[in-house]
């Protein structure tokens, strides 16, 4: 044969199209909102990058985190996986690991004000995208090379989407518990008896699900919580979120989307705690009800799921009536901020950000016109940032901890100090069932005891 | 870099085969390819060339000297010597902590383990510089004398990284005299196309799949869900590594070389000394020729020798003792089946050896997986029913039947099926009008449709959420 065929010209075609328009694209974009993150950059060319081959690389990574049409592309290649999983039950299982988001005032800037760039960015491309050559194995093995952590570290997490909806599927780790339990002693032999603790774990939608035909896909939570209240101090007080929230399982209270309950999930955890410290909750007509609209979120950034997609949350806040002032800190620096901050609400898939502001500062107090005394101190991760604002109408002072952002460095004080020198007399755990069943994430907790624990 | 790279797809390839083409002399062709190899070499750490340089250039040298002396003591100094100082960088860069970890591991010292790394591709050179030395001294070939012809062997950038392991004397002839011609070019495009989709579709979803058994909790994993994980990574293995050859081949073809096939259908084997005809060939030959004959092959201490090659093959694939297990695992089985085995299979139906093969090779991948022996015996415990795993989970029902499509894909992957039948046309004069329809129109067209999903799955794999509240 003396020409070529048409595959071997399309071939030619194409790849050269591709180069020279990868090449010539010079509007390449930064930040990928489909995945909420920063894309690498452009390297900069230096002969010690180079010779250390962190300019080769970077650049590889650059050149297909930019790549010409890549979102459209990335749809696709999910378009064609769901093709291909057409025998299925219309239930898919996604495999994630988690990331670990660490705290900005970690990574060395420490002058820059609570930014809403995902800041761990590159903590996590680090860690996510291991040198593609597997330098033990002599055969071109898989790219992706599985992460062997045998003990299934909770960083790992199984997502199932199910009728629309996502799930994050529960795997109880019996040491976890024990370490939760373990720390909130601590928390509480440390603080003494003026302060009193109270523990309040929101469980994620699984629970509530009814998966009949997959009976024993996802773990018991409520019996995990059973399990956790003959570990704790007898003196620290569990809140039965649980139950709550099981009541008013048909009502919209977790997003479809996104791993967090909503709003209104949250007020009836809110009404459960407040019944629990003898007070009374508020009814929901005594807030200020804001529609953020459409939200598309983490659940389906980790799965990429059409059902997810086509099917948005809408997501609500509820805004406290009476006076307050919140104010963010890096390290001691303090900044106004709103307490459902709408500068976050553009974004459909990080709407959830509005509520205390992202929650990402170092600590954050509210300041009310209640002149009650009382002071309660919430540590928290992401599932408690929508519960703050419930707790306004209650309480003279309310600050807030995040154990991925505290920083006793930058604060001077660790967070035994911080309760005394406050005059905090209530600590409200609250930290969603995932995050309990995650060592890593309550070592972080332990350690804002300080080193002298 | 490697292949399967958009990088390497859409700037690297078309902007080596334009210049390529471009330039006419034969020379200066093969000044573009060494310039290129070196640059695909230095994408990953390219202080590592130096010793590539350094390897070839002394092996070049010695091979002058083991061809002036052939048959004399100064010959076979030149022979030993190049041995081994390659073999020695190879041990110091593979096998310098795997030897230090067990030396303390024993007695009980705490020397410590040199952070070296290791230079990509160095087990596959060393392996060509090997072949070349022994061919040269025995006088099967020619010793090469411009030093940038044997460094255009060595690091030729089609079989730098991942094999095949390639002979000088079977493209020595190709580095002065080789032909590009048209119909070479299509078929390296179309063999490079089906190396692409196996290793970017194929091995890459296989690869999400296995993730998602292996290496988990095993006190979790179901006996079938044991069985469909080792099965996962079976086919992962097998496109991953046959889909870098067959690219390596047609790579090899659109520049005019042409490199022997290194893998023929291995899972369709009905023993295990058939799989190793029929997997990574050019490794298997390397063994037969350089190791196992020099040592007396069948003739004499048959046992010890076969012994020697498979801790050497299990030590290749990786320094770690799992590899030496998974090697000598082999060895058990070849002795039981040169012994009777084979014998019996001959009196059985085929479908008993078949099964015989996926089991035992399932098995051998359970070791090569897990780099901690004990949980390699775990998880083989739960293939056995060993605890009380149960057999099946909701999970798995779920995996199972979303990947059903994809399992009997891949399977049909593993067979020559296709080609068979289009053979079997070919044989009669009154299909020829099909047979020219086939070559013409279909294959090309499916060739197009699995380039342009392979384009779609390489960037579709780079997507890496960032979950900036899994709090």
């Amino acid at each position: 044969m003396k020409k070529l065929k048409i595959d071997t010209i399309f071939f030619i075609i194409l790849i050269t199209i591709l180069g020279l328009a990868n090449i010539l694209n010079t509007n390449k974009p930064t930040v990928s909102n489909l995945e909420n993150r920063a894309l690498k950059t452009m390297p900069q060319l230096s002969l010690t990058n180079i010779v250390n081959g962190s300019f080769q690389r970077d650049y590889e990574e650059y050149y297909s985190d930019t790549f010409i049409l890549r979102d459209n592309l990335v749809k696709l290649s999910r378009d064609v996986n769901e093709l291909m999983s057409f025998l299925g039950p219309d239930i898919s299982i996604v495999k994630s690991v988690e990331d670990v988001q660490l705290p900005p005032n970690m990574q060395g800037d420490e002058k820059e004000t609570v930014s809403p760039e995902p800041t761990g960015s590159e903590t996590h491309e680090a860690a996510e995208n291991p040198s593609s050559t597997n330098e033990n194995t002599e055969m071109p093995t898989p790219t992706p090379e599985p992460e062997k952590d045998y003990g299934d570290g909770p960083d790992v997490g199984y997502w199932m989407v199910v009728d629309g909806k996502a799930v994050q599927l529960f795997k109880f780790n019996k040491e976890s518990f024990d370490y939760y339990a373990q720390i909130l002693n601590k928390y509480n032999d440390k603080l003494g008896n003026g302060v009193k603790i109270y523990s309040m774990i929101p469980p994620t939608n699984g629970e509530f699900m009814q998966l009949k035909k997959y009976k024993g896909i996802t773990d018991s939570q409520n019996d995990a919580l059973g399990y956790l209240k003959s570990k704790l101090n007898d003196s620290i007080v569990s809140v039965d979120v649980f139950d709550a929230l099981n009541k008013h399982k048909d009502e919209y209270i977790y997003f479809r989307t996104d791993h967090h309950w909503t709003a209104l999930g949250a007020y009836y955890g809110y009404c459960e705690f407040m019944r629990t410290r003898g007070d009374t909750p508020l009814s929901l007509s005594e807030f200020e009800k804001i529609d953020l609209g459409d939200f598309l979120g983490s659940s389906y950034t980790k799965t990429l799921d059409k059902s997810l997609e086509k099917n948005p949350d809408n997501i609500v806040a509820y805004k406290p009536l009476n006076n307050h002032e919140f104010t963010i800190y890096k390290g001691n620096d303090g900044t106004r901020a709103d307490i459902i901050d709408m500068q976050y609400a553009g974004d459909i898939s990080k709407k959830y950000l509005v509520f205390i502001s992202s929650g990402g500062a170092t600590w954050s107090k509210v300041k009310t016109d209640i002149n009650n005394g009382k002071k309660i101190l919430v540590i928290k991760d992401s599932f408690g940032n929508m519960l703050v604002p419930f707790l306004v109408p209650h309480y003279e002072e309310i600050y807030v901890v995040d154990s991925r952002f505290y920083n006793m460095n930058l604060t001077g004080k660790n967070i035994v100090e911080f309760v005394k020198d406050n005059g905090i007399n209530e600590v409200v755990f609250c930290i969603y069932m995932e995050d309990v069943n995650w060592q890593k994430f309550m070592s972080g907790v332990e350690n804002m005891l300080g080193s002298e624990n | 870099m490697v292949f399967s790279s958009l990088f390497f797809l859409c700037t690297f390839l078309p902007v080596c085969l334009g210049l390529y083409y471009i330039i006419r002399n034969r020379t200066y062709r093969n000044w573009l390819l060494i310039i290129a190899s070196l640059i695909f070499y230095a994408w990953g750490e390219p202080v590592w060339i130096s010793i590539l340089l350094l390897s070839t250039g002394f092996t070049y040298l010695s091979a002058l000297a083991a061809e002036n002396h052939r048959g004399n003591i100064k010959g076979k100094i030149a022979l030993i010597a190049s041995i081994t100082g390659n073999l020695l960088i190879l041990g110091f860069f593979k096998y310098s902590g795997f030897l230090i970890n067990n030396i303390n591991g024993l007695m009980g010292t705490g020397i410590k383990v040199p952070e070296v790394g290791l230079p990509i591709g160095i087990s596959f050179y060393t392996f060509k510089l090997i072949s070349y030395i022994v061919d040269v001294y025995k006088g099967e070939t020619e010793a090469q004398k411009s030093p940038f012809k044997l460094l255009l062997y060595v690091s030729l950038f089609h079989q730098l990284m991942a094999g095949p392991i390639t002979r000088y004397k079977d493209i020595s002839d190709a580095i002065e005299n080789r032909v590009e011609t048209f119909q070479d070019f299509n078929y390296g495009v179309s063999r490079f196309i089906m190396g692409l989709g196996k290793k970017v579709i194929l091995a890459g979803t296989a690869g999400k799949i296995t993730e998602l058994f292996m290496g988990t909790d095993y006190s979790r994993l179901p006996l079938l869900g044991a069985w469909f994980g080792i099965l996962m990574y079976a086919l992962q293995l097998y496109f991953d590594f046959s889909g870098y050859s067959d690219m390596a081949i047609g790579l090899g073809s659109m520049f005019g070389f042409k490199y022997k096939e290194n893998f023929d259908h291995p899972y369709i084997s009905k023993s295990a000394s058939e799989f190793w005809r029929r997997w990574h060939i050019s490794l298997g030959s390397f063994f037969r020729d350089y190791v196992y004959i020099p040592l007396g092959g069948n003739r004499k201490h048959r046992i010890r020798n076969l012994f020697i090659v498979w801790a050497l093959t299990g030590l290749w694939h990786g320094a770690d003792w799992n590899f030496v297990i998974w090697g000598l695992y082999y060895f058990v089985l070849l002795v039981i089946e040169k012994s009777f085995l084979l014998k019996l299979f001959e009196k059985l139906p085929t479908i008993i050896s078949r099964l015989y093969l996926w089991i035992v090779t399932l098995v051998g991948w359970v070791f090569f997986y897990h780099n901690d022996i004990g949980q390699a015996f775990r998880f083989l415990g739960i293939m056995f029913g060993v605890g009380d795993n149960g057999i099946t989970s909701p999970e798995l029902s779920i995996h199972f039947w979303n990947n059903a499509v994809f399992l009997i894909i891949a399977l049909i992957g593993c067979t020559p099926v296709f080609s068979g039948i289009f053979r079997r046309l070919k044989e009669e004069e009154t299909n020829s009008e099909l047979v020219w329809f086939i070559e013409t129109y279909s294959k090309p067209i499916f060739n197009i449709a699995v380039l342009i999903l392979s384009v779609i799955f390489l960037v579709g794999q780079s997507y890496s959420p960032f979950m900036y509240f899994k709090f």
